[in-house]
């Protein structure tokens, strides 16, 4: 694909989709965590 | 020298200048954690990108592009990683750390080492480790800076090095953490547009993608697989997974970049920005390695690989553009050496001289030291950048792999691992740092094809489990570090006790007199 050998583009195209998923889950696990954030913090 | 590439230069001088004054004028110089941390209110968006401009240093526009001039696709294993390395610092110790550090009163990153891990010893060591790795971090983007400059702009490199570190001092000056954040903000910016314009030009070039891809195919094939020039680095997993290493889980080991977490506006943070990180790093990072092998066709005669990207620029932009891009050159390399310069004389001030040398220091007189010492490194920097520039590249692997090899366990098991003791901290930072400089100079990587990255991060994250296991009866974690863990695990606000900074300083020293007391029974 894209005149690459298959290892290559998964390489080139492979770890940025693994960090979208990542972040993606990172995002859903840590939803609950403006729980941490206090009056004085949002003042700021 | 083109006049239009000097009006953008200048252009932007001017803008970052100007931020620099405008966080002055918002009292970022105020006090010691005005000056260091920005009054800890720095949000979201700011957070995310003075991390990743912070990381992403002149080895972007340098090294990267030499690397993939001169070993093409292989290169990308250093992108992989790093496309990551900022949402995994912020995912994985962002929200800890920026809670646990306030409970102990922490102002930069080797403070806050030494009250988890209570002991003179551990700021000393941490410290003096860091201020020389940072001043070598910092070489690098001085030589970044002159050598892309003097080329750019045709004035002789001495005296582009030195507008560089002039600009750079001053608006490190003017206001601290705060002006070297926003400053960053903008910098990274300007870096995503000026990169991205470079790629969009080459490819525009080469006929597109794939084309260019076959084209150099056509050229060498192997410069299309992921082993290199030549299937040089064939099978050299330990390479791979150094280089995976390096930009990704490096950064936790970074005392410049975590000290970023302690300076955001809530832990919570670190959640929106480790998504803005992201983003920014998904467009950004892969670009210079990629323009650096599209060179391999539109320069085909180049001598210094590290001057790719400049060449591709200078030939395929008009000259408004290379202005744009020069500036998103000097960008990449003023915002990782403004922050070098401001964490070299933090700790210099902060962790030797108040720590170590005078307890009773003021804070107008550590910030002297603190300006003091930031205009000795760039002044040596300057001068060891005239006389014998070494390539970036080799400093910047040098540099941060130490960095990440001495740190990264003691800062993840900070916040993660309750038994990580002071001995075991110690430890491991000396072999870490140890093992991955030896392995570097013993010329150990092409005999073990081993990463110096990797070889150091596993032996200091081996002897810090050894250590502390071993040494949790002599040396247990006191009371109060660990009740101050569970807070910051748990979610929701500090509680108001725990705010309290100087209870935490107290109880630090009252834990050593109990252990002191404890082994004096002992012994009597």
């Amino acid at each position: 694909m894209f005149g690459l050998p298959l290892e290559t583009t998964l390489l080139v195209f492979g770890f940025p989709l693994f960090w979208v998923l990542y972040l993606i889950g990172f995002l859903v696990v840590s939803r609950g965590w403006d729980k941490d954030t206090t009056k004085e913090d949002d003042a700021s | 020298m083109s006049g239009t590439v000097i009006l953008f230069l200048v252009l932007y001088y001017v803008v970052v200048l100007g931020i620099g004054y405008w966080a002055l004028r918002r009292g970022a110089g105020k006090d010691l954690e005005g000056y260091l941390l920005g009054g800890r209110q720095v949000g979201p968006i700011t957070t995310a990108l003075t991390m990743q401009s912070t990381a992403m240093s002149g080895y972007m526009f340098l090294g990267a592009g030499g690397l993939g001039f001169a070993q093409g696709y292989w290169a990308l294993w250093y992108a992989a990683g790093d496309i990551g390395g900022g949402l995994l610092n912020l995912s994985v110790i962002g929200r800890r750390m920026r809670k646990l550090s306030q409970m102990m009163g922490a102002l930069t990153a080797i403070e806050y080492l030494e009250k988890r891990y209570p002991s003179p010893a551990i700021r000393l060591v941490a410290g003096t480790l860091t201020i020389f790795l940072l001043g070598f971090y910092v070489l690098a983007q001085l030589i970044a800076g002159g050598k892309g400059m003097a080329l750019v702009t045709g004035i002789s490199y001495p005296l582009a090095l030195a507008i560089a570190v002039g600009i750079i001092l001053i608006y490190t000056f003017m206001g601290g953490y705060l002006a070297v954040a926003y400053t960053d903000f903008f910098q990274s910016l300007v870096m995503l547009v000026g990169v991205m314009w470079i790629m969009i030009a080459a490819l525009s070039e080469l006929g597109g993608f794939t084309a260019a891809n076959v084209a150099i195919g056509e050229l060498d094939p192997t410069l299309l697989s992921v082993w290199g020039r030549g299937l040089g680095f064939e099978g050299q997993w330990g390479v791979v997974a150094g280089a995976l290493l390096i930009f990704s889980v490096g950064y936790m080991g970074w005392p410049h970049v975590v000290t970023r977490h302690m300076a955001m506006s809530s832990p919570a943070t670190a959640r929106r920005a480790g998504f803005w990180a992201t983003i920014w790093s998904l467009f950004f990072v892969p670009a210079p390695y990629l323009v650096g092998i599209f060179a391999i066709l539109i320069l085909p005669g180049l001598d210094d690989p590290e001057m790719a990207i400049f060449q591709v620029a200078e030939q395929l932009l008009p000259a408004a553009v290379t202005g744009l891009v020069m500036a998103a050159i000097m960008a990449a390399i003023m915002s990782t050496a403004d922050s070098l310069l401001l964490q070299t004389g933090s700790i210099a001030s902060r962790d030797i001289y108040e720590r170590f040398i005078n307890p009773r220091a003021s804070e107008r007189q550590m910030v002297m030291v603190s300006r003091g010492l930031v205009l000795a490194v760039a002044l040596v920097g300057y001068a060891i950048a005239l006389v014998e520039p070494p390539t970036v590249f080799s400093i910047v692997i040098f540099a941060t792999s130490v960095l990440g090899s001495a740190f990264l366990p003691a800062y993840v098991c900070a916040v993660w691992w309750k038994k990580a003791n002071t001995p075991g901290a110690l430890a491991s930072m000396i072999v870490g740092a140890s093992v991955a400089f030896i392995w570097q100079y013993a010329g150990l990587v092409e005999t073990t094809q081993m990463h110096p990255m990797l070889t150091g991060v596993m032996s200091s994250t081996i002897t810090m489990i050894v250590v502390s296991l071993a040494t949790q009866k002599i040396s247990p974690v006191p009371r109060h570090v660990l009740d101050a863990m569970n807070v910051s695990a748990a979610v929701g606000p500090i509680p108001a006790r725990y705010l309290d900074a100087t209870e935490f300083g107290l109880a630090n020293e009252a834990a050593a007199i109990a252990n002191g007391l404890e082994e004096g029974g002992q012994n009597g």
